[in-house]
């Protein structure tokens, strides 16, 4: 897990990272990334200040503490203090992939613990879906030696993070700890010689543009619809 | 440990005895933090409620529009402040900064509660807080530190003030990190992170012997 990234996220998504104004789907893939990266973890921390600064730009003192927050103030320190050496649990850190295991980030090793069911696609990809939130499709994506995903168009931006391997597209070879951004009507053939796992958010469904790959358009729009149908039962 | 280690003391190092709670800066949103974390001071939470609750109720009602969630994210960000005071590192940013970052992460669990999303993660997961899993790192140290003490002596003035003041609390006065956070006047998660940075410098200077 030291690889140096040469992708990464833009200002802009690290940005609303720091603020919290992200999907959660978005917030996990950067969370990951940054988790990998010391670059952008070590940018975090001014971002947030920034962002500190914008959010809780001091209200003008001449209005009141609201009335009833001074109740609140005397329900609050009746609760104990943290106790720092508070630890807590080890979650599942890996995953097994068909031949080997991967070590995951934390906040990834929490998705994937909740059970992943993985679907098999055209070309040599495996897919297993994950809801985190109503507005963003989420999946890890394994890509066996050899494999090609065809050639694709993205209405809304796609995210991937590389997390073992490296795939190889039109402008670029990337490997572990990339952050991949295509943004809508990028067309992209990516493919994969030694085989890559990834976890990707799209924000919304791909169209396949070539050959009989767009027989398949229907069915993405499907299982997008699913996703984020289940999210909001 | 020998008295040579003493007298290499900083001039600037506190000498107060453990008992002894330094005098509290109103001004200073981090001085009212340390006040909370390291003495429960309701005086100074009360200050520092004063001073966030509008700006944490206004930052709700940015985010989530909605008046009542943003009257819970006043309650749980606040009742946060007051629990993991002893948490905050003032080497790491702001109090401000600390309490935007938490605020936030409730804002979040908040949000995804009532939109009833799928609790897979949780805010703590997406922004983990630096030192919540590395206490354990800090006590492993401690116990081979003993052993090597005398070995590292003629590194000692070699580290910055700051961290030196740290060591010589714990391991000359032999204060626990509460006692010694208390004197010193710096958070409990600030100790921390200083007692683990010179503890690992001293271990590499020893190294490179
Ligand atoms: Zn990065």
């Amino acid at each position: 897990m030291t690889s140096e990234a040469k992708f990464h996220p833009t200002a802009e998504q690290l940005g609303g990272f720091a603020r919290g104004t992200l999907t959660a789907g978005m917030d996990v893939v950067i969370s990951a990334h940054v988790e990998l990266c010391a670059d952008c973890r070590s940018r975090i921390g001014s971002l947030e200040a920034e962002a500190a600064a914008e959010m809780l730009q001091a209200v003008p003192e001449t209005r009141p503490v609201n009335k009833d927050f001074s109740s609140m103030i005397d329900s609050i320190v009746n609760h104990a203090q943290t106790q720092a050496d508070e630890q807590t649990s080890d979650p599942v850190t890996e995953i097994h992939m068909l031949e080997h295991s991967v070590r995951l980030p934390k906040v990834l090793a929490k998705v994937a613990s909740e059970g992943l069911v993985w679907k098999k696609l055209a070309g040599g990809i495996n897919q297993a879906s994950v809801t985190l939130d109503d507005q963003t499709q989420c999946e890890f994506l394994y890509m066996k030696p050899g494999s090609q995903v065809p050639v694709h168009k993205h209405q809304g931006s796609e995210v991937t993070l590389v997390l073992d391997g490296s795939f190889s597209d039109e402008s670029g070879h990337y490997k572990q700890s990339d952050f991949v951004v295509r943004t809508a009507n990028d067309m992209h053939q990516p493919a994969s010689e030694e085989g890559c796992l990834c976890f990707a958010v799209l924000d919304s469904p791909l169209t396949f543009t070539k050959g009989l790959a767009r027989l398949l358009n229907p069915l993405i729009r499907y299982r997008f619809r699913r996703a984020t149908a289940a999210a909001s039962h | 440990m020998s008295s040579a280690v003493k007298s290499d003391t900083p001039a600037g190092a506190p000498r107060t005895s453990a008992a002894a709670t330094a005098a509290c800066n109103p001004d200073s949103d981090e001085s009212l933090l340390v006040a909370v974390g390291n003495h429960q001071d309701r005086a100074a939470f009360n200050l520092l409620f004063t001073r966030f609750s509008n700006r944490i109720y206004a930052m709700g009602m940015k985010l989530t529009r909605n008046e009542q969630l943003s009257h819970d994210l006043v309650q749980e960000a606040m009742l946060t402040v007051w629990q993991k005071a002893p948490l905050y590192d003032l080497d790491r940013g702001t109090a401000q900064s600390w309490i935007f970052t938490l605020t936030r992460n409730r804002c979040f669990d908040i949000l995804r509660k009532m939109k009833r999303q799928p609790a897979t993660v949780s805010a703590d997961d997406i922004w983990p807080q630096e030192g919540d899993g590395d206490s354990q790192l800090v006590h492993e140290e401690e116990g081979t530190m003993e052993v090597e003490v005398s070995k590292i002596e003629s590194f000692y003035g070699g580290l910055p003030a700051a961290q030196r003041a740290v060591i010589e609390q714990i391991y000359i006065h032999d204060r626990t990190h509460e006692e010694a956070a208390a004197v010193l006047d710096i958070p409990l998660g600030t100790l921390k992170s200083r007692l683990r940075l010179g503890v690992g410098k001293l271990r590499q200077m020893v190294g490179t012997e």
